[in-house]
């Protein structure tokens, strides 16, 4: 065949798996051929036989060969997927979509606001950042999750990162309910984008997170007094072929897959049921 | 854009040369409806090359409703050998539905291998419409009953036999190779304009009582009904079988599933309805289109709506396949009029 059939999965083996949380699990991952993928571009992975289903990797785009997918174990194809060990052999097609645009970031304040496994484009995303730190002028990393045991990247990113370059990196951690040894906030993760120390004229943010923790993050960001062109969205839709042709993740007039999923809020606000 | 005549028997035996490199497929009538059938040896038989088009749409030799893409982890065999499709028959409303399908599946930079190798290789002798059906509606929406472009050949039925029109390189060179088939067309063309000036004015007589708004103030209207009760009123009666999609020809959405095979497994293109509760919905069960009047509403701001900003023309060929297969009674044409009325 003349052209490349786009439906093909490349064999891909399972070198390892992170448990998260409960319910969440992070897949380290070694294609035959290896996916260069941007931060905030997604794939689709399969379990052969058995269906297929989109993430986002949460590694750095700068690792070459390997990479990382923290899955939640929400519907079918995932709880499939927490079943995998090590060494199992899985499908990967990719990489999909636009990714954040760093160069528009540069020099500026950057805001992150995660909530549960959306913080794994999010992870992504800040080790792009931290991998050119100086390029940027601070990043402050807005965790939330429901209760302690949901927080996710305890030993790979928190506790690595907390510790380094303080002045330009700082994390803002909450839950949405504590427990007897949880010392640290409690409340929704909009709660943490009060009192922000930060030069919103010179800021970007960039959101992801299940829909309804998007929508009201997005509106206090508003409230806050960020400007729709300066908040970046990461949209979850039903992306099935990953290639803008089965019509599933339509936005209005983007597909979610080709078009996205990072969207600037002032492209996608005037769109119906973006929050659903 | 070269005119010719070929009587009934050469078309016969064009058809049944054909059928030598290529499937050929040409519709048949049967219970007042036509069908496509294979054309082998036998020829055209009862074929019926005018009339209206066949109850399927093109789209199912293109992009078939099952479709096997990819293997896992296997070289991939889906380039065996097969003889490209020819269509005889095929109607303007079907080349029409190219428009969204070409637009969907050969966009850059992922292009569809499998639609894209059929499309390159096929053949499309298409053919006046000569009489209308009773959901037909093209001409309401700026789409005439007898194909303009799109096709290799075209054919417009006389008493004994057709103009016949190239519209294309590979149209031409048909023509050159059967030329003996074929003889002047001098004396039959003002009677072909004729035949088509009648049927394109009792069809425009026809879809009148539709009260279809004009064309260019659909997609308008569209808009402005977007958050009106029309859509909870007309998706009472749908029961969310999907066939206005599958008997679409324009409806190009898809599902991939994979299933275990004899050797392995493989990875299978098939229909989708987004009338379906689960066309949108993702992991953990937020869906953007929970209510059945908003996936109704989908359909058409995708057709009306999303199409038009896209390609400057409707995802509809108002073939009103889907007003004839819906069991609920749902008429695109009244759902249309009520952008302007209700």
């Amino acid at each position: 065949m003349m052209i490349e059939n786009p439906y093909l999965p490349i064999k891909t083996e399972v070198l390892n798996v992170i448990e998260e949380s409960p319910t969440i699990k992070t897949f380290k991952l070694k294609p035959e051929a290896p996916i260069q993928f941007k931060a905030g571009q997604f794939i689709e992975m399969s379990i052969p036989g058995k269906g297929e289903a989109p993430f986002t990797p949460s590694s750095s785009q700068y690792e070459k060969d390997k990479l990382e997918i923290t899955i939640m174990k929400a519907g079918r194809i995932t709880s499939m997927i927490h079943n995998l060990k090590k060494g199992d052999m899985v499908g990967l097609r990719g990489p999909y979509g636009n990714e954040y645009p760093l160069f528009e970031f540069e020099g500026k304040e950057i805001l992150l606001v995660g909530g549960g496994v959306g913080l794994a484009p999010l992870r992504a995303l800040f080790l792009a950042l931290a991998h050119d730190i100086e390029k940027y002028k601070s990043i402050l990393f807005c965790c939330g999750s429901k209760t302690p045991s949901d927080i996710i990247y305890k030993g790979s990113v928190l506790d690595k990162w907390q510790s380094l370059d303080k002045k330009r990196i700082k994390f803002r951690i909450t839950v949405d309910k504590k427990d007897d040894n949880w010392k640290g906030n409690v409340g929704l993760v909009t709660t943490t984008l009060d009192k922000l120390d930060i030069n919103l004229k010179n800021s970007v943010t960039i959101v992801c997170g299940p829909p309804i923790m998007m929508k009201f993050t997005t509106f206090k960001l508003l409230e806050t007094g960020y400007k729709p062109e300066q908040i970046y969205l990461s949209m979850e839709k039903n992306m099935s072929c990953g290639i803008g042709k089965c019509g599933h993740c339509r936005l209005g007039n983007f597909y979610a897959c080709k078009d996205g999923p990072v969207f600037r809020y002032d492209k996608i606000n005037h769109i119906h049921e973006i929050w659903d | 854009m070269d005119l010719y005549f070929i009587n009934k028997p050469n078309l016969d035996r064009l058809a049944k040369s054909l059928s030598k490199t290529y499937k050929v497929f040409a519709p048949v009538k049967s219970d007042n409806k036509r069908f496509y059938r294979k054309i082998g040896e036998n020829g055209l038989g009862d074929s019926v090359i005018g009339e209206i088009r066949a109850v399927e749409p093109i789209k199912s030799f293109y992009f078939p409703a099952r479709t096997k893409i990819a293997g896992y982890f296997s070289k991939d065999d889906s380039d065996k050998k097969e003889k490209p499709i020819a269509i005889i028959g095929a109607k303007s409303c079907d080349l029409v539905s190219f428009k969204v399908m070409d637009y969907v599946y050969a966009q850059e930079p992922f292009r569809d291998p499998f639609y894209i190798s059929k499309r390159e290789t096929g053949l499309i002798i298409s053919s006046d419409c000569t009489c209308y059906g009773d959901t037909c509606f093209c001409v309401a929406i700026g789409i005439m009953p007898y194909p303009t472009e799109g096709f290799d050949i075209n054919l417009s039925e006389l008493d004994n036999g057709y103009v016949a029109e190239t519209g294309s390189n590979k149209g031409e060179k048909i023509i050159k190779g059967y030329f003996k088939l074929f003889q002047s067309a001098d004396s039959y063309i003002e009677k072909r304009d004729s035949n088509r000036k009648k049927l394109k004015e009792d069809l425009l007589e026809h879809v009148k009582k539709s009260r279809i708004p004009p064309k260019d103030s659909i997609q308008p209207a569209f808009k402005g009904k977007f958050d009106s009760s029309l859509w909870e009123e007309v998706s009472k009666t749908c029961v969310e079988c999907g066939a206005c999609n599958m008997i679409c020809p324009a409806c190009h959405c898809f599902i991939l599933m994979d299933q275990k095979k004899e050797n392995g497994f493989e990875r299978l293109k098939m229909w989708d309805s987004c009338l379906l509760l689960s066309f949108a919905r993702v992991a953990g069960g937020a869906n953007p289109r929970k209510r059945l009047a908003q996936r109704l509403r989908n359909r058409f701001d995708k057709k009306f709506n999303f199409f038009p900003d896209m390609i400057g023309r409707f995802g509809c060929t108002g073939c009103g396949r889907c007003a004839e297969a819906c069991p609920g009674k749902i008429d695109i044409r009244e759902v249309l009029s009520k952008l302007q009325t209700t």
